[in-house]
């Protein structure tokens, strides 16, 4: 059997950069781009349901493309969700960021 | 090819342009969408342009390109007709009055969404053909925590991640009570639509209290205490005086909900989670009929999942790992799986709460009872690292996941995905009939019995997932027949849904007679005379 990361811990151990730093009586602030993957997008990639995107140079345009449109299992991101300026900064992490050792395929 | 064309701009407004310089001509909407009975043209694209100047032109769509992420759902649409017509986000309360106020104006329906994740259920697409979504996402405050009463106001785009995320950097002890797919959902959306959770906060409209509503005309009514001078027992006194009006806000269309209130729980000293397991199909009559009494006595305190194992396989592996069959896959051939992967035919989650001492009274009543009918209980020490425990050990304690989701991949890629949801007495009597009847229609129309049951006080939620692969225009047709067979075939027997999705609203009221139906229309017309709010929800004109 495949080794299964406890994803509950993430919460714990979290870096500031996993902060959304949100106030009583505000809207959420922009995200990091690591937030915003960790709070959405970690969920399924790399966790049983979605394949792993990190550390494969996947195209910028290609990224927020899928992320706007969704695809198959994958449900489609609204602006109010995710608002362009995070994708934008999402979209320009993954694609440059390294793979990660505690993600899983499928 | 199957993938998406590249939106370059990655914004709301996106073809906005382009969809102008044509007009907002049908070709130009979402693929497929039919404009709303006795709406032109004209009025629609008068009325997204009202729109744009009370939101901005960002925050409205109106053409295919931009409308794409609101148009995407895993339930069955073989003509196209749930398509919206187009999309605005106001920010405030304000902008939602201007918006109904222009809905009214041009009697252009608009179908109102809080995160819009309702998937299975139709995400952001709409019953009634040629709505434009009210999607409520970006007003995602969270109003008030108040860590004596544990209680929340909270605005309708709040998710479930953002409520945790607050407690956490806030170092609130109070826990959250979440549906399988807590990070991209949230309370509002998921309690108007009487969503469900695994803690002992799980029913949770039980635990909502206080809505503010904008009415179709544009009034702001609070429920509740919520408009009395002191309105500081709004998240703490349900009822307020007079008819209980809450009620009315859910599984309907009746008004725009803006902010709610609900209840949070105390994080418990001790949080311990079980699994029950039984071996064969049959089982399930006296697991139900052990778990009734302790649910009402509040022993089993959490809403138990008993999960089967065809559904449980379906969530962590693909349909061609179990069977290479076409046809309905066997109870035989699930045995074999789940037997090697350390599952049984039925998987109880059952999980304690408490001191000590408390849990241990509990536990040691639940063991004598399932004792009783040969079910292994099973503690996180015995299961170690089987995925499925903890997935459903993080469940029962509001922990976000999305990995459920794998459910979309059972079959083929497709991604389709219907939940068809009948409600029984929680009786053994009342479970191998259900099952019998699923398994002969998923059958004739070529799909897998991959369900559970949920247990709640007193009743039993049969929760089938019609899995099939949307990427196949015939599936997805067979996938729409079979689903309206389910509804008609347990309908004739008394088995009605708790909800059910776009696609199958009328279908499903027509079951609650008549009378309901009346009562209901005659709701709709004093409180939105132009029906203008999302016309055909709950099977509601
Ligand atoms: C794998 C999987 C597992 C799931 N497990 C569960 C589960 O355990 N429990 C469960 O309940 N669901 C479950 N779901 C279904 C669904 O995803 C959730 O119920 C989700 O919470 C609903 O979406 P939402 O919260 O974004 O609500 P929304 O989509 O925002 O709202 C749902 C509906 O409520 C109405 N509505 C929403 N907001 C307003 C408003 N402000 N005013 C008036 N009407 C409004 C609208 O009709 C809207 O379409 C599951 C789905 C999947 C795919
Ligand atoms: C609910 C689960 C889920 C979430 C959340 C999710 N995805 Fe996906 N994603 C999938 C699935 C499933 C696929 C495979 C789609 C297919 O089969 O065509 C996918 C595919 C992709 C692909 C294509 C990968 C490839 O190999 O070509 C990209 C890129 C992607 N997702 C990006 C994202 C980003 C960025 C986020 C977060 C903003 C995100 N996804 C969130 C489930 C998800």
């Amino acid at each position: 059997m495949r080794r299964w990361a406890l994803l509950p811990l993430m919460l714990v151990a979290a870096p500031a950069s996993a902060q959304t730093g949100q106030a009583l009586g505000q809207t959420l602030a922009q995200r990091s781009p690591a937030k915003t993957y960790a709070s959405i997008c970690a969920y399924c990639h790399g966790h049983n349901v979605g394949p792993i995107i990190l550390g494969r140079k996947l195209p910028v345009e290609y990224i927020q493309a899928m992320v706007r449109a969704g695809r198959n299992g994958m449900p489609a991101m609204r602006p109010t969700e995710i608002s362009p300026a995070e994708l934008d900064a999402l979209a320009t992490w993954i694609s440059k960021a390294p793979k990660d050792i505690k993600e899983h395929g499928q | 090819m199957s993938g998406p064309t590249i939106d370059r701009r990655g914004l709301l407004g996106a073809g906005v342009a382009a969809a102008a310089a044509v007009g907002i001509a049908g070709q130009a909407m979402g693929q497929g969408a039919v404009i709303a009975p006795g709406v032109s043209k004209a009025d629609l694209a008068a009325a997204l342009k009202a729109m744009r100047a009370v939101v901005g032109d960002a925050w409205v769509a109106g053409d295919a390109e931009s409308l794409r992420p609101w148009s995407k759902s895993y339930t069955p649409d073989p003509t196209g007709r749930h398509a919206p017509v187009g999309a605005v986000a106001p920010e405030n309360v304000e902008q939602v009055q201007a918006i109904l106020k222009i809905a009214n104006q041009y009697r252009q329906p608009v179908w109102p969404v809080s995160t819009g994740k309702n998937m299975g259920y139709g995400s952001t697409t709409t019953a009634a053909p040629g709505q434009i979504i009210l999607d409520l996402k970006r007003m995602n405050r969270i109003l008030s925590v108040d860590t004596e009463l544990c209680t929340a106001l909270v605005e309708p785009g709040v998710t479930y991640q953002q409520m945790r995320d607050y407690l956490d950097e806030h170092n609130i002890p109070l826990w959250i009570d979440v549906p399988t797919v807590g990070p991209i959902v949230g309370p509002v959306g998921n309690t108007l639509d009487r969503g469900v959770g695994y803690t002992p906060y799980g029913e949770h409209f039980m635990v909502q209290c206080g809505m503010e509503v904008v009415m179709a005309n544009g009034d702001i009514l609070k429920t509740g205490m919520g408009s009395t001078k002191n309105p500081s027992a709004w998240q703490a006194f349900k009822w307020g005086y007079g008819p209980y009006l809450d009620g009315i806000f859910t599984q309907s269309n009746f008004g725009v909900v803006t902010k709610m209130g609900l209840w949070l729980m105390p994080a418990p000293p001790v949080y311990k989670p079980l699994v029950v397991r039984h071996k064969k199909m049959e089982d399930v009559a006296r697991i139900s009929d052990a778990m009734r009494p302790l649910r009402i006595a509040g022993i089993v305190p959490n809403v138990v999942l008993m999960m089967g194992a065809a559904y449980q396989l379906a969530m962590f592996h693909r349909r061609g790992e179990v069977t290479t069959k076409a046809a309905q896959v066997s109870d035989e051939e699930i045995a074999t799986f789940a037997a090697q992967h350390d599952l049984g035919m039925w998987n109880t989650y059952i999980a304690l709460y408490g001191t000590p001492a408390q849990v241990a009274e509990s536990e040691r009543i639940i063991r004598g009872a399932f004792a009783a009918i040969d079910g292994d209980v099973m503690t996180q020490e015995q299961m170690k690292d089987n995925p499925w425990f903890h997935h459903h050990a993080t469940l029962m304690r509001g922990g976000l996941s999305l990995e459920e989701v794998g459910l979309a991949r059972w079959k083929g890629a497709g991604g389709g995905l219907a939940w068809f949801a009948p409600v029984a007495p929680a009786k053994g009597s009342e479970t191998q009939g259900q099952i019998d009847l699923a398994k002969q229609i998923l059958a004739r129309h070529g799909f897998d019995y991959t369900a559970a049951f949920a247990v709640g006080m007193r009743e039993l939620h049969h929760i089938i997932a019609l899995l099939y692969d949307k990427s196949d225009p015939a599936e997805e047709k067979r996938a729409d027949d079979c689903y309206r067979e389910l509804v008609t075939g347990f309908g004739d027997r008394g088995w009605c849904s708790y909800r059910t999705g776009v696609h199958a609203m009328d279908l499903v009221a027509a079951q609650y007679g008549e009378t309901n139906r009346a009562v209901n229309a005659a709701i709709k017309q004093a409180l939105d005379p132009n029906h203008i709010l999302a016309p055909g929800k709950s099977g509601i004109a």
